[in-house]
């Protein structure tokens, strides 16, 4: 079963300029111009129940309007959504009732007050009554081993523990789909693994639909199934992590470095990347050459060293925010 | 110098851009005025009266000049910046730059009064103009010898009001104290002239930052004479000097609590 | 539909006793900025005391009078801002997109911005104004007649603050509108309005809500009107929905923007 489904979103915005200098300030006075940019251009995808997806994408793609969009923040210009059968557009309230969102930049919780004060608060939102809120938060509290500041005030607690509380307070009501913005940025190598862990589990134990959007390569390839990547509005990629993966892992790096100074063997499927004497780094792909065929061809008596690697997934990333999804100009 | 004048020059540009928005400011402007045209109306019973030796155009003049005043030096950047930079630990990094703190706060808010106080003094003379009439025996060139003494009142007006915001190095919160000062100046200072007050107190009142920051400018507007402006600009000097080594001094023992305490 | 409204309710309660413990964090701040809000609006009699010493009444309005119409004027935008802080910064909110956190919840957009926040000051503006007519002019009927008018008169203005600061949803330039037309009803209200005549008058119990909130009440405590009580609660309710219909007009509007506002991509 589909639980969100968009089809052809379109979300337009209008930017305001102004020239520079002096004549530029008294001259947008008088003519305030305006450019009109194309956030979301024509965005369609479905998410499984379930499933962990991540939306991924360079500064102002289009994600955080997408989540907008599907939450019924933002309503789009054109095209359709629906989210567990349910048009956010038209029925914002009911939809509030049956998702959670946790946005990394903003907080939801009061700062002054517990965590257990925050839940209490938010189990009241969502109209939960009290027996029900105390054995939600009891349980949460397990999951997310909160127990050790679940009285301490969240402005005392660490960004980490912040943020555990965060996706708890988002889970009061036991949504269907939790929307996580950037839910890891700013902590630390230790604390990414430990929520990764937390959202994994919780994905598995309350079969929770999972939208993550994320700059972190990490967090994508631990958690995610599957992957959409969105640049300039548009969608560039939807594939699996596997798919993607065996995409581009026929490619390997290979460094070697020779007693001295030699030359590669014109051979079809190598690439070339970098050569300083005798040291070469190139590009093999393996659908066109065999990895051995690649080693036999150099006499392996002037090897001095030799490194194989994979493309690692955020060069893989990186390659395709470069070359996709800006023919449009932008 | 130039660096302030650079900074002067920027936030001018800047301001520029907000001129619609300073505008909006004159609704408040326009209302309050209207209130006191009304009110001033209501207590001159006959038109000859004098109150405090002020004839009814000269009262409402007065009292428009000293809230074009207050309105053109309505400046966040006096009023709320230097507390916060304080108080939220921005003044670590600002007192390391080449440049001195307060007087990059005062080319700031120069710039931004300079725009301001010109656009109100605009609006002060086409609603005097229209709804007061002239005021009696004015002169232009009592207008240009106010100059000087409406730069003063700016200046000395910021000048205590980033005194007082400094006491942020010390106490947590020093928004009562802004308070304070801004009661004075606007209860006592720009709803009536000081003459009005009791011959008692007229004296104590001279000796406040009302005298140079509002009084005296207006004052010098409505009713000039020579003696008066003499006095006022010594006033002023004396003002100035005093308040900007008070400033100074706070500053420095502020600047070296900062490094006492690491930030 | 009863346990919605009683749960929404729930939530407003929960909401305005979390703001006040946030006051109340900080001990000291939170008494000083009541003492200085008092202290405050208390200066403001040096003024009366001189007007009244060249005249004997102004407006028709003796001594006891003006305190009386201050003190109804603290007393509501006092108990506005208690309860309602938010309201007078939702220009604010809703530049800065700011209204996003109370759309993905399932409660009353309207009800939970409102209450998201509150100000210590209001709490020295409410107590100033009971204190005034405690002082100057109390009796039981005109003090039970003051709480009426404070519960009224607050309404009357936040629904004011609410319509002007709605206008923000079409006109960016409305922050600073708004702000204006809000402050500008409180220097109405604490003049008498005796000394406003002919089209200023028309103004000020019409288009400018200062004469239902105050100048109305304010008569009735002084000689009871049943026909100036009508007037006022009639204009409550007016306001109020027109306060509410635009604000769910802009939010739709809101919702649908092509604006580019920070932190909204």
């Amino acid at each position: 079963m589909k639980v969100i489904e968009a089809e052809k979103l379109c979300k337009n915005f209008q930017v305001k300029h102004k020239e520079k200098g002096m004549r530029g300030s008294i001259k947008s006075i008088f003519h305030p111009l305006t450019e009109e940019i194309c956030a979301v251009d024509r965005v369609s995808f479905g998410v499984e129940e379930g499933e962990i997806l991540a939306f991924i994408g360079p500064n102002g793609a289009g994600k955080s309007t997408t989540i907008k969009m599907l939450t019924g923040i933002l309503y789009p210009d054109s095209g359709h959504v629906e989210v567990l059968g349910i048009d956010p557009v038209r029925r914002r309230r009911q939809l509030a009732y049956q998702i959670g969102t946790v946005f990394g930049q903003k907080e939801q919780l009061w700062t002054h007050l517990t965590p257990y004060d925050n839940f209490r608060f938010f189990g009241a939102i969502y109209d939960l009554d009290n027996d029900a809120s105390e054995a939600r938060i009891a349980e949460l509290t397990e999951i997310f081993a909160l127990g050790e500041f679940i009285n301490t005030p969240v402005r005392n607690l660490s960004l980490g523990q912040r943020i555990r509380c965060e996706i708890v307070a988002s889970l009061i009501h036991r949504p269907k789909v939790l929307f996580l913005d950037e839910p890891t940025i700013g902590l630390d190598p230790v604390v990414k693994e430990n929520i990764r862990i937390l959202i994994k589990q919780m994905n598995k134990e309350l079969h929770t639909t999972i939208f993550l959007t994320s700059h972190d390569i990490g967090d994508i390839e631990k958690l995610c199934k599957r992957i959409v990547i969105v640049n300039a509005g548009q969608i560039v990629l939807d594939d699996s992590m596997e798919h993607l993966k065996y995409h581009y892992l026929n490619k390997k790096i290979v460094e070697i470095k020779l007693q001295e100074e030699a030359s590669l063997p014109p051979i079809e499927g190598i690439t070339v990347l970098k050569k300083k004497g005798g040291n070469i780094k190139f590009e093999v792909d393996t659908a066109v050459i065999k990895i051995n065929d690649v080693l036999r061809s150099i006499d392996a008596e002037r090897i001095e060293d030799i490194n194989i690697s994979n493309i690692s997934l955020e060069n893989i990333i990186m390659e395709i925010y470069k070359t996709e999804g800006r023919e449009n100009g932008l | 110098m130039r660096k302030y004048v650079v900074i002067y020059q920027s936030v001018l540009m800047e301001n520029l851009q907000y001129t619609a928005n300073i505008a909006m400011g004159f609704i408040s402007y326009l209302i309050l005025i209207f209130v006191f045209i009304h009110l001033w109306e209501y207590m001159y019973a006959a038109p000859g009266d004098l109150i405090a030796g002020y004839t009814k155009a000269q009262m409402i003049w007065y009292v428009m000049i000293t809230e074009m005043i207050w309105f053109g030096a309505r400046s966040s950047t006096i009023r709320e910046q230097v507390s916060a930079d304080i108080r939220g630990g921005n003044i670590a990094y600002l007192v390391n730059k080449p440049y001195r703190y307060p007087l990059y706060i005062l080319a700031k808010y120069t710039g931004e009064w300079n725009i301001q106080l010109p656009m109100y003094a605009g609006l002060t003379a086409v609603i005097g103009i229209t709804m007061v009439g002239e005021i009696p025996d004015f002169h232009w060139i009592t207008l240009v010898a106010a100059v000087p003494c409406i730069v003063l009142g700016m200046t000395i007006h910021a000048v205590f009001k980033l005194c007082i915001g400094m006491l942020s190095f010390w106490i947590e919160d020093a928004n009562p104290f802004q308070w304070l000062y801004d009661k004075l100046i606007l209860v006592v200072g720009t709803i009536f002239p000081v003459e009005i007050f009791p011959a008692a107190l007229q004296p104590v009142l001279k000796l406040t930052p009302i005298y140079t920051v509002c009084y005296g400018p207006a004052k010098l507007i409505v009713d000039f004479s020579a003696g008066k402006y003499l006095e006022i600009l010594l006033a002023q000097m004396l003002y100035l000097a005093f308040g900007s080594v008070i400033l100074f001094w706070i500053y420095e023992k502020g600047g070296r609590k900062l490094y006492v305490n690491g930030g | 539909m009863l346990t919605a409204v009683k749960n929404q309710m729930r939530v407003c309660a929960l909401a305005v006793k979390y703001n006040i413990m946030r006051e109340m964090l900080n001990k000291v701040t939170f008494l000083t900025n009541i003492l200085f809000m008092m202290f405050n609006n208390a200066t403001f009699i040096v003024q009366w005391v001189i007007l009244l010493r060249l005249r004997e009444d102004v407006g028709g309005y003796t001594m006891r009078d003006v305190m009386l119409l201050w003190g109804l004027a603290a007393s509501s935008f006092g108990l506005s801002r208690l309860l309602f802080s938010r309201v007078f910064s939702l220009p604010e909110l809703i530049i800065n997109g700011k209204l996003d956190a109370y759309l993905v919840q399932p409660k009353n957009v309207l009800l939970s911005v409102m209450t998201s926040a509150t100000s210590a000051s209001a709490i020295g503006d409410l107590a100033y104004g009971l204190l005034l007519v405690c002082i100057f002019c109390f009796s039981v009927k005109r003090l039970l007649l003051f709480l009426l008018f404070t519960v009224t008169g607050a309404l009357i203005m936040t629904a004011f603050a609410l319509l002007m600061g709605s206008l923000t949803f079409w006109f960016v330039r409305a922050e600073m509108f708004a702000s204006h037309m809000v402050s500008s009803t409180i220097s109405f209200a604490t003049y008498p309005d005796g000394i406003f005549k002919g089209a200023a008058r028309f103004l000020l119990y019409h288009l400018i809500p200062v004469g239902m909130a105050i100048y109305h009440p304010v008569h009735i405590m002084i000689a009871f009107d049943g026909r100036k009580l009508l007037a006022v609660l009639g204009y409550l309710v007016l306001l109020s929905a027109a306060a509410v219909f635009v604000f769910y007009r802009g939010l739709r509007r809101y919702s649908s923007s092509s604006l580019m506002q920070s932190g909204r991509v």
